[in-house]
């Protein structure tokens, strides 16, 4: 039997979020990121003045694009798109040119200054893989992340896009970004 | 957070790529103009042959050298994707250099090539078998080259202009304003390079050919950035406040007073005091040296700020932070 077409992806319902910083913590140790170096962070909006004041957490990383502009970019295809949708480096063909980090839309890429190589979030591949979430999904306390497969029609974040608005950030550019966040 | 991650070597480059592509396009042009059956300008030919190659080898040994791994710079070569600029641009550049480097052989004079193949052991036959003569085949070699000079002078601009996430390069203009600045920056380079060999002063029919073409790409040049800013400001908000980097923001003196005032106009405005006189009044061209050391000067200066200013700036704008209303 054929395997059914996965599409991974990850919502996020970014009024949950605290800014504890747990996902970025929790991806660096997994991923072994470098100091000063982060492969997921959560962006601060302050809005207003004392005491008429809001504040927003929106926690970003990869959107793993449909038409990941880093990838067109690559001279040398390091950068790929798995069947499952998660935009990978492949560090072996990867020459370090940063044509990548300069094309993408997000700034959500870093130079791994030790291997000459280019870096950024894979969805903890390794960790799919092996049935496992996400370490930043995993450990988010407030549940902000919700990460699934969007051809599972049986799936939560399935059900979350289907019955919830939400938006995508700068889909201008036309890369596709499948970061969905909630609104 | 917001990092530049390509730096002055890429803007270097990118300046002596477009050198190189300029030097080899005025030379090759001066290669096949004739007056009355005879060369018209060989030794401004000759000169340019000469240098094209140097730049454009630097440059690319620069390029190499910016890599996170230089050493798998091969890899570019083990792959062609046609999507990404910069793997076309490798293959471009390539061929470029190689026949860049044929074509300066092709010129190398007879006496030089000679002491050249003097210093190689007598017993490499085979590198030996490589001393002939092609003075023949210069027009041939330079029709060839002509096609990937202007392909490396248009390619810098795309590698910019291709980035959709950078509003500042995202134009259509980006690709020929490189183009004009290379063509320019060559042509002044061949006249820098022309009045500064004292063995055999400038001709003055040699400065006028040189500085004729410096304005014309200059010209050509000037059209393509009032158009880039022009439409930047009618376009939408992102490419309008990635305008704003050169129009207010931190390029904007680097941009107006040292390219466009020191680097274009007044260079322009040098090469058409010296050309007007003769081209409107039918005075003879007198071709003060100064002054074209001057202007062509200039130009070089121009052409470098501009891919600075294209590379600093480019980065820096994004849709991320601009274009959005919060």
């Amino acid at each position: 039997m054929a395997m059914k077409k996965k599409r991974y992806a990850l919502v996020v319902d970014s009024r949950k979020c605290i800014n504890c910083k747990a996902c970025a913590v929790a991806c660096k140790a997994e991923n072994e990121v470098p100091v000063g170096r982060f492969r997921n962070w959560i962006n601060e909006a302050r809005q207003g003045e004392y005491p008429k004041l809001r504040i927003d957490f929106e926690p970003e990383q990869c959107h793993h694009c449909e038409h990941p502009s880093c990838a067109r970019v690559c001279p040398t295809g390091a950068t790929w798109v798995r069947k499952d949708g998660i935009v990978l480096v492949d560090y072996d063909d990867c020459i370090g040119c940063r044509y990548c980090m300069v094309a993408c839309p997000y700034e959500a890429r870093y130079f791994h200054e030790e291997s000459g190589t280019v870096h950024k979030c894979t969805l903890c591949s390794h960790r799919i893989d092996g049935g496992e979430l996400p370490a930043c999904v995993a450990t988010c306390p407030s549940k902000v992340r919700v990460f699934g497969d969007l051809e599972d029609s049986s799936s939560r974040i399935h059900e979350l896009l289907a019955t919830r608005r939400y938006r995508l950030k700068e889909p201008q550019t036309g890369n596709g970004p499948q970061l969905y966040y909630l609104l | 957070m917001h990092e530049l991650n390509w730096g002055l070597l890429i803007v270097v480059y990118l300046f002596l790529g477009g050198l190189s592509a300029g030097l080899f396009f005025a030379a090759g042009l001066a290669n096949y103009l004739e007056v009355d059956g005879q060369p018209a300008y060989p030794r401004v030919a000759r000169m340019g042959a000469l240098l094209a190659p140097w730049p454009v080898a630097l440059g690319s040994a620069l390029l190499i050298l910016d890599l996170g791994n230089w050493y798998r710079f091969y890899k570019l070569f083990t792959h062609f994707r046609w999507e990404s600029p910069m793997s076309i641009g490798s293959y471009l550049l390539t061929f470029f250099t190689g026949i860049a480097f044929l074509y300066a052989y092709a010129w190398l004079p007879e006496a030089w090539r000679q002491q050249l193949f003097a210093k190689v052991p007598a017993t490499w036959a085979r590198v030996h078998r490589l001393n002939v003569d092609l003075s023949a085949h210069t027009k041939l070699i330079a029709m060839i080259g002509f096609p990937f000079a202007i392909g490396v002078g248009i390619y810098t601009g795309v590698l910019l202009g291709a980035v959709s996430a950078r509003p500042f390069w995202n134009t259509n203009l980006v690709a020929q304003m490189f183009l004009f600045s290379a063509l320019s920056s060559g042509a002044a380079a061949l006249l820098l390079a022309m009045v500064l060999d004292r063995r055999e002063p400038i001709q003055t029919h040699e400065t006028k050919f040189l500085i004729t073409l410096d304005i014309v790409f200059i010209v050509l040049e000037l059209f393509i950035i009032l158009p880039y800013l022009i439409h930047g400001q009618l376009s939408v908000l992102a490419v309008k406040q990635a305008l704003w980097l050169i129009l207010g923001g931190p390029y904007t003196v680097v941009f107006w007073v040292f390219f466009m005032g020191f680097g274009l106009l007044t260079p322009l405005a040098i090469e058409v005091y010296e050309l007007a006189p003769s081209l409107l009044k039918g005075h003879a061209f007198h071709g003060d040296r100064k002054l074209a050391l001057v202007a062509s000067s200039l130009v070089l200066c121009g052409g470098f700020l501009l891919r600075y200013i294209f590379v600093y700036a480019g980065q820096l704008s994004s849709f991320h932070k601009m274009g959005s209303l919060h």
